[in-house]
């Protein structure tokens, strides 16, 4: 019966504030996969990806209080709160750390090939897709979204100036906003 | 403000993505809320960040969702009280029973233990914050008594001072600078006659300190003979110190001083006069 239903964000922030088991199912439903998608793009690890979910829902549930409105959508809030869980996860496990020493030729594909357990799906695919935009685009993606760091950070790595890196991350969104807008 | 430019920059996409600094994001959400088209910019980035999401979607382990809800029920359960039960039964939450003696039991040891443990805390605690405030004052009280001393040092200048001052003031003193009368040595002392009251102060500041056993003597000279004016503090030598003469001279031709065995005698000992000056 409650499949059917369906809640504006307005609604599901109520309903979740309420706690109840129907907005957790309703949450579950309507998010558990995107949000394991967009964690899966950052921990590669099945079982350390399944871990990051729990931890992002029980966020999300703690939290829902601090979300605000007039900063986004709580879908936006949901999918930030996801992927910083997983880079801090990431962090915490020392493989960003790793990855800042051999930054500067970040290689997509490689950083996928060394982990060990690949979530057999097409979890690569964003990551494909990223890969097939030009270097200096890729890079910033790749460091800023599956890899957290701040643009600060960016701009120091890549010793690039701080404005050019959000323009060229913003040329690289509007590429993707091509490549995904059906 | 340049609202083309503004998108062009970037700002928004980092905004939507949450990676600008937390001032920054303060800043943006306020153009946001102000410009229109800024809005429907970061409306449209959302939309694309949530269309890439969804395209992107992966479903998780089927056991996922269980094992989510028992962590979400595990962290949200310990505020319930244990009368609670009900609501705790309703929120699916596993119920030990206990029984009461049991309850009673567990409860009371646990209630000591926290008491123990919260008592020996905050005994270290006062122990260590007693120690420290102990170790303060003592600190502070030999800081006040240095003060003290410097204070009392400062007093005594300047009561010095404006004794100078004073003499100086005075017209009918009258300043006898003694010289040396060694040969090669140096030596000078200070006296302020005032013929009038029969008053004298001396000052040693150009004599060394007197060695052992040994103190200086003033002299004055009345008739061509030497009449004792007193012994002086050896503390006075080599200092800017002034001291009244403890007795009263109306007359006298000149002064001197001689170092002398410590108490003095009764008439100078010629080789050992020092200085000498005329009035």
């Amino acid at each position: 019966m409650e499949n059917v239903k369906t809640y504006s964000e307005e609604e599901l922030v109520l309903l979740l504030k309420q706690q109840s088991r129907d907005a957790f199912n309703y949450l579950y439903k309507n998010y558990a996969g995107v949000l394991y998608g967009v964690i899966t793009k950052v921990v590669t690890d099945e079982h350390t990806a399944n871990d990051v979910l729990q931890e992002a829902f029980v966020k999300i549930w703690n939290n829902i209080k601090m979300y605000d409105a007039a900063k986004g959508r709580l879908y936006t809030w949901m999918l930030n709160l996801a992927r910083n869980t997983a880079i801090d996860k990431l962090r915490s496990k020392g493989e960003i750390m790793k990855g800042k020493i051999q930054m500067g030729e970040t290689d997509v594909s490689n950083s996928g090939n060394t982990r060990k357990t690949e979530i057999s799906t097409d979890a690569i695919g964003l990551r494909k897709i990223v890969s097939g935009l030009r270097p200096e685009y890729e890079v910033i993606v790749d460091m800023a979204y599956f890899k957290g760091y701040t643009l600060d950070e960016i701009s120091k790595t890549l010793n690039v100036p701080l404005g050019t890196v959000k323009t060229r991350m913003r040329s690289a969104m509007q590429q993707l906003r091509g490549e995904f807008s059906n | 403000m340049d609202i083309a430019a503004y998108i062009e920059s970037g700002n928004l996409e980092a905004f939507v993505l949450g990676i600008l600094p937390e001032t920054e994001m303060a800043q943006v959400q306020a153009y946001i809320a102000r410009y229109p088209e800024l809005a429907k910019e970061a409306a449209a980035i959302e939309d694309a960040l949530l269309n890439i999401a969804m395209a992107e979607a992966v479903t998780p382990p089927p056991e996922m969702k269980d094992k989510i809800w028992g962590a979400i029920q595990a962290k949200a359960t310990p505020h319930l009280e244990i009368s609670d039960k009900e609501a705790a039964e309703k929120q699916g939450a596993l119920i030990l029973p206990l029984s009461p003696n049991m309850r009673h039991t567990r409860f009371s040891q646990a209630a000591v233990w926290a008491a123990l443990v919260g008592s020996l805390a905050l005994n270290t605690m006062f122990w260590y914050q007693n120690s420290q405030q102990k170790k303060e004052s003592l600190a502070m009280n030999t800081r006040m008594d240095s003060m003290q001393n410097n204070q009392q040092k400062l007093l005594a200048v300047v009561d010095n001072y404006t004794k100078g001052k004073n003499m100086m003031a005075d017209n009918d003193m009258q300043t006898i600078v003694m010289h040396t009368v060694l040969k090669g040595h140096p030596m000078a002392a200070t006296l302020y006659w005032s013929k009038d009251k029969a008053e004298a102060y001396v000052m040693m500041d150009g004599l060394p300190e007197p060695p052992k056993g040994m103190q200086y003597q003033l002299w004055v000279m009345q008739d061509g003979k030497p009449v004792d004016m007193g012994v002086l503090p050896n503390t006075m030598a080599n200092t800017a110190l002034i001291q009244k003469v403890g007795k009263p001279v109306g007359r006298g031709e000149a002064f001197a001083i001689s170092l002398e065995k410590e108490g003095g005698v009764p008439s100078p000992t010629m080789e050992n006069i020092y200085v000498m000056g005329k009035s």
